[in-house]
């Protein structure tokens, strides 16, 4: 009877705590609505950034003593949409620009004056000075002050070739051929497993995804364990935590809190999850998520989340504001923090010294598994694996222990925050 | 033992250097009214915590409705002296939550909630967010959340401070109405009227020790009445002399509030007695034996200290608040 009234009590509590978390306008704006609205906006990125530039219509003048870049430029000049694309390479995201220029070589250097003139008044899109020097040609590339960025970069890459062309022609060589001579060689990697099957290597997604599994986990549990942090302060500077105290035992009580937070961030883990799996999957890159790393994450959700939130949840209930939260929340911070820190060199080397051991101290333990688990260069070891859910079990239990006790003590605590001793003492208390 | 609804038995509780309840013990009734009373840090809302189970003892026991409070919660009706409410919930999702918490169903507690609310006269509010209701109505609102479930057993640390007089009637004749239905109530407050009007048995604390468990009728008889008041048929000068012949006298003095003397019988001299001699001495237009107060009692008992308890109380930095 006692056991069917505690259950009832603790789901009480437990979904009073997720829908006032979860099911509130602040959380489906803040943690749903607007990292959603994100991700939908990553396609729409080129589209809404795309810039539509006015074709690139008109003259140039060189002016060329020697008479040796004209042709050249001519020739470097794009001859369709496409190539222009291709010339102005950091503009990727532009739209192809049509480029029709007419190219007027003059030789006689003393009508500089003359065309600059007539950039002023923009009827010459752009002048190029040619300066024959001891180690070939140079070139000044003169443009109207209200030429824009994107057909000042496709003259410039034009003049760029052009010289080359011209250098290249000096020295008896063919462009075309040592253009293709030195182009950009294609190299295919592929890892072969122990079982010998092979596959593509893609060494910026190796990293991405097992930081994506460790910030997955993260965010799940920080921002849970910070809604759990705020709403035990908010009890207790109303004193509705003693209404609470008188319908429910405190053991109830913490585990209704820990139970609806747990929902919440398995929300945030399921829509956040979500969005990043169904992404992968629309970009036919489901294959870099093995279904065994998400039950490993199943594994971890639930111990990196309880342990956050007993330590969220003890510091919630032994100090009066958020402000005194702060200065107890710092040090188990700068534990939490050390995965994010330690993120490239474990996932790069995940059997290494320091991955290892980080795997077994707790409270990063669980972020540091995740990040080891999906790096996956090399498998971890079954027997680590075990041992570090083994500690982490041990540690979420003794946590929960002492959290539990300075809750008990906390809840109706008022004034000064306690010291670290005060509250060794709350959990040694009877 | 079916009659005793709480029992404490040699009750201790410290905290730090402060001893806040020593050695307490006592016992109340099936369908009795107490009033539980005592300066302020005395010990009263500790050892109400410790009757919910909210707080232990760090020595002897304390039964509940025949077992820990832990096990009757959902039996117990407590309204706490710190008043809380969720600022951001709803009135009546409020009390459906305490309601949920007390094992009412959904359907049953919504009857409760409405015919609760219109008896405290706030109806029309179930929609509003307690944040934006007075004190003095979350005051209200958390007492009916402490009476929803209708429980044999009712706990209320000071349910009347903060309320203005049409409220503190009001709630009076809520208590006065549960205690007609039989439900067991411990109140502890600083209202002596009320605990006079309300109370069958009277229990003082004081510095954290019971100085004072008896029956109303008890504490009447106990805090014999040692004040004649009487009203003179002449002259005051001329009562006045005549009353200073009087051996059975203590002391007297003119009252102008009631219009009479305040006449101080003599220790061992009986009040009957004495009566007779200051009638024989004086003519009176009326004469009557003065009922000791609970106020008189309070005084008698806990009086001069008073001042040292609340100064003390100032400068101690104990954390934990306690009645």
């Amino acid at each position: 009877m006692a056991n069917r009234g505690s259950v009832r009590r603790i789901r009480a509590i437990a979904w009073r705590e997720f829908r006032y978390t979860a099911l509130t306008k602040g959380f489906l704006i803040g943690a749903i609505i607007l990292p959603l609205i994100m991700f939908a906006a990553i396609p729409l990125l080129p589209m809404l950034l795309s810039s539509k530039s006015a074709p690139l219509i008109g003259r140039v003048v060189v002016i060329d003593p020697t008479n040796s870049l004209a042709k050249p430029f001519q020739m470097s000049l794009p001859l369709d949409s496409g190539e222009s694309q291709e010339k102005q390479d950091n503009s990727p995201l532009s739209e192809p620009l049509h480029v029709e220029l007419s190219v007027e070589t003059i030789s006689d250097p003393a009508r500089v004056d003359e065309f600059r003139a007539q950039l002023k008044d923009s009827s010459l899109r752009g002048l190029i000075i040619v300066t024959p020097g001891a180690d070939g040609l140079t070139a000044e590339l003169l443009v109207p002050s209200g030429a824009s960025p994107r057909h000042t970069t496709i003259l410039e890459s034009t003049l760029r070739e052009s010289l080359t062309r011209a250098r290249v022609a000096q020295a008896n060589e063919n462009y075309d051929r040592l253009s293709k001579l030195m182009g950009r060689s294609i190299i295919e990697t592929r890892r072969v497993s122990p079982e010998g099957s092979e596959s593509k290597e893609n060494a910026q997604l190796r990293i991405l995804v097992p930081a994506g599994f460790m910030f997955l986990l993260w965010i799940a549990v920080f921002t849970s364990g910070n809604y759990l942090l705020t709403s035990t302060i908010e009890e207790k500077s109303s004193r509705v935590m003693e209404v609470l105290l008188s319908a429910a035992s405190p053991v109830e009580l913490l585990c209704g809190k820990l139970l609806g937070q747990a929902g919440v961030a398995g929300v945030m883990l399921l829509m956040y999850g979500g969005v990043g799996l169904a992404g992968l999957g629309a970009a036919a890159m489901l294959d870099v998520v093995p279904l065994q790393h998400l039950l490993w994450m199943l594994v971890w959700f639930p111990l990196a989340y309880f342990t956050v939130a007993a330590i969220m949840v003890s510091i919630g209930s032994a100090v009066s504001d958020l402000r005194e939260a702060q200065s107890l929340i710092g040090p188990a911070m700068l534990a939490l923090t050390i995965p994010l820190m330690l993120w490239l060199p474990i996932v790069e080397s995940p059997n290494g010294t320091l991955a290892t051991v980080t795997s077994f101290v707790p409270p990063a333990a669980p972020f540091v598994m995740i990040l080891r688990l999906t790096a996956a260069n090399e498998p971890v070891p079954m027997w680590q694996a075990l041992l570090a859910v083994l500690v982490n079990v041990i540690t979420v239990a003794t946590i929960l222990w002492a959290g539990a006790r300075v809750f008990r003590v906390g809840v109706l605590m008022q004034g000064k925050p306690p010291s670290p001793m005060e509250l060794l003492r709350w959990i040694k208390a009877r | 033992m079916k009659n005793i609804v709480i029992q404490l038995a040699n009750v201790n509780k410290r905290f730090g250097a402060l001893h806040a309840v020593r050695d307490v013990s006592f016992e109340i009734q099936r369908g009795q009214v107490c009033g539980f009373l005592g300066p302020n840090g005395a010990g009263k809302s500790t050892t109400i915590r410790m009757i919910m189970s909210i707080l232990l003892p760090d020595s002897g026991t304390i039964r509940v409705l025949d077992g820990s409070a832990l096990d009757a919660k959902d039996r117990i009706g407590y309204l706490p002296e710190e008043r809380g409410v969720y600022r951001k919930m709803r009135v009546a999702d409020f009390l459906r939550f305490i309601a949920k918490l007390k094992g009412i169903s959904r359907a049953d507690a919504d009857t409760r909630i409405r015919a609760w609310l219109e008896r405290v006269e706030l109806p029309g509010i179930s929609h509003k967010r307690c944040e934006e209701l007075s004190k003095g109505m979350q005051q209200k609102l958390q007492f009916i959340a402490s009476v929803l479930h209708a429980p044999p057993l009712l706990i209320l640390d000071e349910p009347f401070s903060g309320l203005d007089p049409v409220n503190r009637r009001l709630l009076s004749s809520v208590v006065r109405q549960l205690k007609e239905s039989g439900t067991t109530i411990l109140f502890s407050t600083h209202q002596m009227e009320q605990a006079e009007d309300l109370c069958d048995q009277i229990l003082l604390i004081h510095k954290g020790e019971k100085v004072l468990d008896e029956t109303m009728g008890a504490i009447y008889g106990r805090f014999d009445p040692r004040t004649i008041l009487a009203e003179p048929a002449n002259a005051i000068d001329v009562a006045s002399a005549s009353l200073q012949h009087v051996l059975d006298i203590e002391s007297f003095r003119w009252s102008v509030e009631q219009k009479a003397f305040e006449i101080r019988v003599a220790e061992g001299v009986d009040p009957q007695l004495a009566m007779a001699n200051i009638m024989r001495a004086t003519p009176l237009r009326r004469v009557e034996l003065q009922r000791a107060t609970l106020d008189d009692v309070f005084v008698t008992l806990v009086g001069g200290t008073v001042v040292e308890i609340e100064s003390a109380q100032k400068s101690r930095t104990a954390q934990v608040n306690h009645g």
